[in-house]
């Protein structure tokens, strides 16, 4: 994470708690090849379980409440970097889920009144993180996010968790 | 200047960041007095330590405990080599392992006193904030914080905000624990407890033994808490008593800063099940009462000790599982197990159709998922969360042990009132 502004085109899916075995279900727990895990993004959620195996790349996805609540599992994560995904926009997301991407270089942004902000899927967005901002280029319209701890950009500049303790004396 | 709530007294006693850097929202490093890992995500933990520290030590081998709970059967070759992984690390570092067949990690610490009050202790298991219900601060985390935590013992945590809950009245059997924790669950989800640590008052709390403090503190991840705090008291101190342990009086601040106080009325509370397809779509027993239901389940670090089955016996004494229902049960330890074998459940429930399995996880890690069957199956578990298609294809409803106990003999959801009357409160 070296850009201080980023942008991608959107991909919504616009649903309340989803939790990690509608991400990554427990039945596939032995798989942990981040290219395996990829095509079974959201396999198990209702009217998304193609997401897994379209082209993502380079997109920025936006959820619901409580994102991620549920199991401590790391692939519900790994899958979405496999996707090549910029950021995770949600209302919020569930604790575990936070630190799991935190410590993987997952971006996520907590932005309460991100599903009734104007927005379809295939717009541009750009999240600016210095001043907490996501506009809508094709919208023009923007508001204002969660802004990003410090600790947690020191993680993410250094690649992750286990970098930064590669990198830095504990 | 303004308390502290428990949460915050815990992380201040294991954090180099200063009073005034203590507040919701902050992100800070704490030192860690335990550091667990088990089947489920340990070989990644070993993979990842040994990638990016070879050759190094952990930070304390006597700070970290393998459990391996998650596949007590081995039911997949591949979560053997998973285990033997864990046997081989643990040997080589002189770390402790409670091999397959000891039970959960989470229910482990506390029933070996592996782990105190005030503690903060982190392992692979999002329901390690259940021991939030003994005052100590329990984390689920990911593989990547595991490694970096066997290298350094540090974490870091956003400090949560503190929801003060206060559980005003009573209820009488045949209502039961499970159906205050689901109740609550309800009513915190619809109230938004997203990242919060919770902390439960009331005088119920005062009667309410360490299992079920365990069973009300576990349902809070469902609500997408982090933790569910009851403040260590006399109880606490007379459990500990058994290991010959003092344990330290920790507790909020009189003027500690709440985000919210809430009142939850729980007077005469009935039963509850969660409904497919989420654990907070908690309801009455009475809108789903008659559904048929085809497997149950009796166990998990939700209702899996020695209370939750010597209360399912007293449902089953001298009745038939019916022939339709498929009734599984799976101790949380060892030390389960044994009391249940000591005082006589084990044979009451074997007698009535039951069926045990080895202590351990459950199935809400595919460990012992076979047990809820195929798409034309509906099964009824203990544990915590039935979102749909997780631990089988069919609807699965969430219930206390007494109620499962109920519709395991009527083969379909019912209300335990014509055992109780034929039983007798104790």
């Amino acid at each position: 994470m070296s850009e201080e502004k980023i942008n991608g085109q959107v991909k919504i899916i616009r649903v309340d708690d989803i939790d990690t075995d509608q991400i990554f279900h427990q039945s596939l727990l032995t798989i942990h090849d981040p290219e395996e895990i990829k095509p079974h993004i959201f396999g198990n959620l209702p009217g998304h379980q193609s997401f897994g195996k379209e082209n993502n790349e380079n997109k920025i996805v936006i959820v619901g409440k409580n994102f991620g609540k549920g199991s401590t599992r790391q692939q519900a994560v790994t899958g979405f970097l496999a996707h090549k995904i910029k950021a995770i926009i949600g209302e919020s997301f569930g604790p575990i889920y936070y630190s799991n991407a935190v410590n993987a270089g997952l971006l996520l942004i907590e932005a309460p009144g991100i599903l009734e902000f104007k927005i379809d899927d295939n717009d541009t967005l750009e999240i600016d993180l210095s001043n907490a901002m996501i506009s809508n280029e094709n919208k023009g319209t923007a508001m204002k996010c969660k802004s990003i701890p410090k600790p947690v950009i020191d993680i993410m500049k250094a690649g992750g968790l286990l970098e930064l303790g590669e990198k830095t004396e504990f | 200047m303004v308390g502290f709530t428990l949460v915050e007294k815990i992380i201040r006693k294991h954090t180099e960041s200063s009073d005034e850097e203590i507040y919701p929202g902050n992100i800070v490093w704490v030192n860690l007095d335990l550091v667990t890992a088990r089947d489920y995500a340990g070989p990644q933990v070993i993979d990842l330590f040994e990638k990016h520290y070879p050759g190094s030590e952990t930070f304390d081998n006597k700070k970290i405990i393998f459990t391996p709970d998650c596949y007590p059967y081995g039911n997949d070759p591949k979560h053997a080599i998973d285990q033997e992984k864990l046997r081989v690390f643990a040997k080589k570092h002189d770390i402790q392992l409670t091999d397959l067949g000891s039970g959960i990690g989470s229910h482990l610490l506390f029933k070996r006193g592996l782990s105190l009050p005030g503690d903060i202790v982190i392992g692979a298991d999002s329901h390690y904030n259940l021991l939030g219900a003994l005052g100590i601060l329990g984390q689920g985390a990911g593989d990547l914080m595991l490694a970096f935590a066997v290298k350094t013992g540090k974490y870091w945590i956003k400090i949560p905000e503190t929801v003060k809950v206060e559980l005003k009245g009573d209820y009488k059997w045949p209502t039961t624990v499970k159906d205050l924790a689901l109740y609550v669950l309800k009513q915190l989800h619809e109230y938004g407890i997203t990242g919060c640590s919770v902390e439960f008052h009331g005088e119920i709390i005062s009667r309410l033994s360490i299992e079920e403090r365990v069973t009300l503190c576990s349902l809070i991840t469902e609500a997408s808490g982090s933790i569910g705090f009851v403040a260590p008291d006399h109880i606490t101190a007379d459990y500990y008593k058994q290991f010959n342990i003092e344990i330290d009086s920790i507790s909020a601040d009189e003027d500690a800063n709440y985000s919210s106080e809430i009142m939850i009325d729980i007077q005469d509370l009935g039963l509850y099940l969660a409904c497919p397809p989420h654990p907070h779509n908690v309801k009455p027993i009475e809108e789903v009462v008659g559904t048929e239901i085809h497997s149950i389940v009796i166990g998990s670090c939700t209702n899996g000790t020695t209370l939750d089955f010597q209360q399912a016996a007293r449902i089953l004494k001298n009745q038939k599982v019916n022939p339709n229902v498929r009734l599984g049960l799976i101790p949380a330890t060892r030390e389960d197990f044994v009391s249940l074998n000591a005082d006589g459940t084990m044979t009451t429930i074997l007698e009535a159709g039951g069926n045990f399995f080895g202590a351990g996880c459950s199935t809400c890690a595919k460990g012992q998922y076979g047990l809820t069957g195929g798409k034309t199956t509906v099964s009824i578990t203990t544990g915590n969360r039935n979102t749909q298609g997780k631990i089988g294809p069919g609807d699965v409803y969430l219930a206390s042990p007494v109620v499962a106990a109920a519709s395991a003999i009527e083969g379909k959801i019912a209300i335990p009132i014509k055992e109780y009357e034929q039983m007798g409160d104790e």
